[in-house]
């Protein structure tokens, strides 16, 4: 790809655009052929994981900070979501914009607090936000249940399919402004800071403004899942504040290939049917699970996108540049 | 005329270290100044209080009027002052072409840009300006040293400065592209971009620049045309020493 025109130009808008028309129209088609409510379930989940690692991709995959307590948008959403339904009655269409508002102040505390931090000093601030309020939630057994959590929540829809599809819609929603935003103009500037910071800055480009404006949105977006998740299960607990979810979602953007969305994705949907398939294994299911976790990481450093996107320019014979 | 920078008596200390002292000088618009000094001098530091990376202890810079000493640095390049760095500080893992969209993207830039203008056409006329259009999707990482300089000032003019810093831009360069070097700037300044060089290859440097100041031991020992800067025996003692009988 040598004119500069296909980079930018409608050629590549409509090739991306095919892309995710093709990814929507197997999401949305998939029941015809998965008809087992279990399977319904375990795509659900999916699009769950998928939403939190996309999310949690455009704040650390791009800018390079890397996240630590993306928990505790998720969980603190959910309980909103929760408190606000068991409480006052308020239904879904409600509570999950609400959850996603509550996150998303609550990115903006947590962005302006870590303004100045990189590195390992970020990690640890992020860890201990969601480190605290799994703690906090665990002793608040008066009002928030504590370690059993709140149950009678309203169901999300009445159906597993009814789930599939409230959740695929919302995942199709975040998947495409996701990936507009990233190759936009603020995705551009995201991938700089992250790259160079000094670099950025020097360029004239106000790297604080753009990083909260990411925490903000990555937060906003994990909150409405969180308060999806707490209807489509009914019940909201301590766990959805947890590190250990923190870290699955860090996990899965990594295997997928962090700083692009698409990674992601496909790391989402291949660690939660992976984990899934080995239930069988009982005890073994962890030790495979981790094995093939560092195993990709070890030949794939970049990430299973990397090596999707290599295959993809052989296949149209591209020497070099981006395909996705 | 005028002057469109003012830098008022900068004084920079790093623990016991006096880097930068006292040091004054004035540019006016259209002005190619060069700033020479032997290692240590200060004069990247000097740079860095200019653009607001460092701190200054004491003095004052001015900038079209403005008190910029506070400021952070994408405050100053939004207001017009931009530079480039002694190591080639770009983007790696991103095409040339959007390295320079990157500052294309600034506050500055977007209001100078044309209404509906795309910032990637913009971009490429900038690296038309400096030879590397036909580069444009190389990522940095695989273009020659010559070519990161270059892409330096592409980087930086895109940024659309009143006054732009070079910071040791023929550093490393052979002859060949030292010479290109030497005519992208000479083509800027002939538009009449305001430029200050900070140089050590004197014969490259005073071929371009209308005046020079001299920086030794973080202090201003001389300012003036190249020919009375070289035979100025502070600045001879500067690189030379002592003359022993």
């Amino acid at each position: 790809m040598n004119r500069y025109e296909d980079l930018f130009g409608p050629r590549m808008f409509y090739r991306r655009l095919l892309g995710l028309a093709i990814f929507s129209a197997v999401v949305l088609l998939a029941p015809l052929v998965v008809e087992d409510p279990y399977y319904r379930e375990l795509l659900f989940l999916c699009h769950y994981y998928v939403i939190l690692a996309s999310s949690w991709d455009l704040l650390s995959g791009f800018t390079g900070n890397i996240n630590f307590g993306h928990a505790f948008f998720i969980g603190g959403a959910g309980y909103t979501g929760a408190v606000l339904n068991l409480n006052l009655g308020w239904q879904p269409w409600l509570t999950l914009p609400i959850g996603g508002i509550t996150a998303a102040l609550c990115g903006l505390v947590v962005g302006t607090v870590t303004l100045r931090l990189k590195g390992p000093y970020f990690a640890s601030v992020t860890f201990c936000f969601g480190a605290l309020l799994y703690k906090w939630l665990m002793v608040s057994s008066k009002f928030l249940g504590g370690e059993e959590g709140l149950s009678g929540i309203v169901p999300l829809t009445d159906s597993p399919l009814g789930n599939y599809y409230l959740s695929g819609l919302f995942m199709l929603a975040v998947v495409f402004i996701l990936y507009f935003i990233s190759k936009s103009s603020f995705g551009l500037i995201l991938r700089s800071i992250g790259e160079n910071e000094t670099a950025s800055e020097g360029s004239g480009i106000n790297t604080t403004y753009y990083k909260v404006v990411a925490f903000i949105i990555s937060a906003a977006i994990a909150g409405v899942a969180g308060a999806m998740y707490a209807h489509a299960q009914m019940h909201v607990g301590p766990e959805m504040a947890h590190d250990s979810l923190s870290a699955l979602i860090l996990m899965m953007a990594v295997v997928g290939g962090m700083g692009s969305i698409i990674g992601p994705i496909m790391g989402a949907y291949l660690l939660t049917l992976v984990n899934e398939t080995l239930r069988f294994m009982g005890e073994l299911r962890l030790l495979i699970y981790s094995g093939a976790v560092v195993a990709v990481i070890f030949f794939a450093p970049k990430g299973l996108l990397e090596i999707f996107s290599r295959a993809i320019r052989r296949l149209i014979g591209q020497e070099r540049g981006k395909v996705i | 005329m005028n002057s469109i920078l003012e830098i008022r008596g900068i004084s920079k200390a790093f623990g016991g270290l006096q880097a930068v002292r006292n040091f004054d000088l004035r540019v006016r618009e259209k002005d190619l100044v060069g700033i020479i000094g032997p290692n240590g001098a200060g004069k990247t530091t000097v740079f860095n209080l200019i653009t607001g990376f460092i701190r200054p202890d004491g003095g004052e810079v001015w900038f079209k009027g403005e008190n910029i000493t506070r400021l952070k640095p994408f405050q100053i390049v939004n207001r017009g002052l931009c530079r480039t760095f002694q190591l080639v500080d770009l983007f790696k893992e991103m095409t040339a072409l959007e390295n320079v969209m990157i500052p294309c993207f600034s506050h500055r830039a977007t209001r100078e840009r044309p209404k509906g203008e795309k910032a990637w056409r913009v971009a490429m006329e900038f690296l038309e300006g400096v030879g590397l259009a036909s580069r444009f999707n190389e990522q940095v990482k695989n273009l020659a040293f010559g070519e990161l300089r270059l892409l330096d000032i592409a980087r930086a003019m895109a940024t659309q400065p009143d006054i732009l810093l070079l910071d040791e831009p023929f550093s490393g360069l052979d002859v060949e592209d030292a010479a290109v070097l030497s005519s992208v700037i000479q083509k800027m300044h002939q538009k009449g971009q305001t430029m200050i060089i900070i140089e050590h290859r004197l014969r490259d440097l005073l071929k371009l620049v209308e005046s020079v100041v001299a920086i030794v031991f973080g202090e201003k020992v001389a300012e003036g045309t190249p020919q009375a800067i070289m035979n100025n025996p502070k600045v001879i003692n500067a690189y030379l020493g002592d003359r022993r009988e």
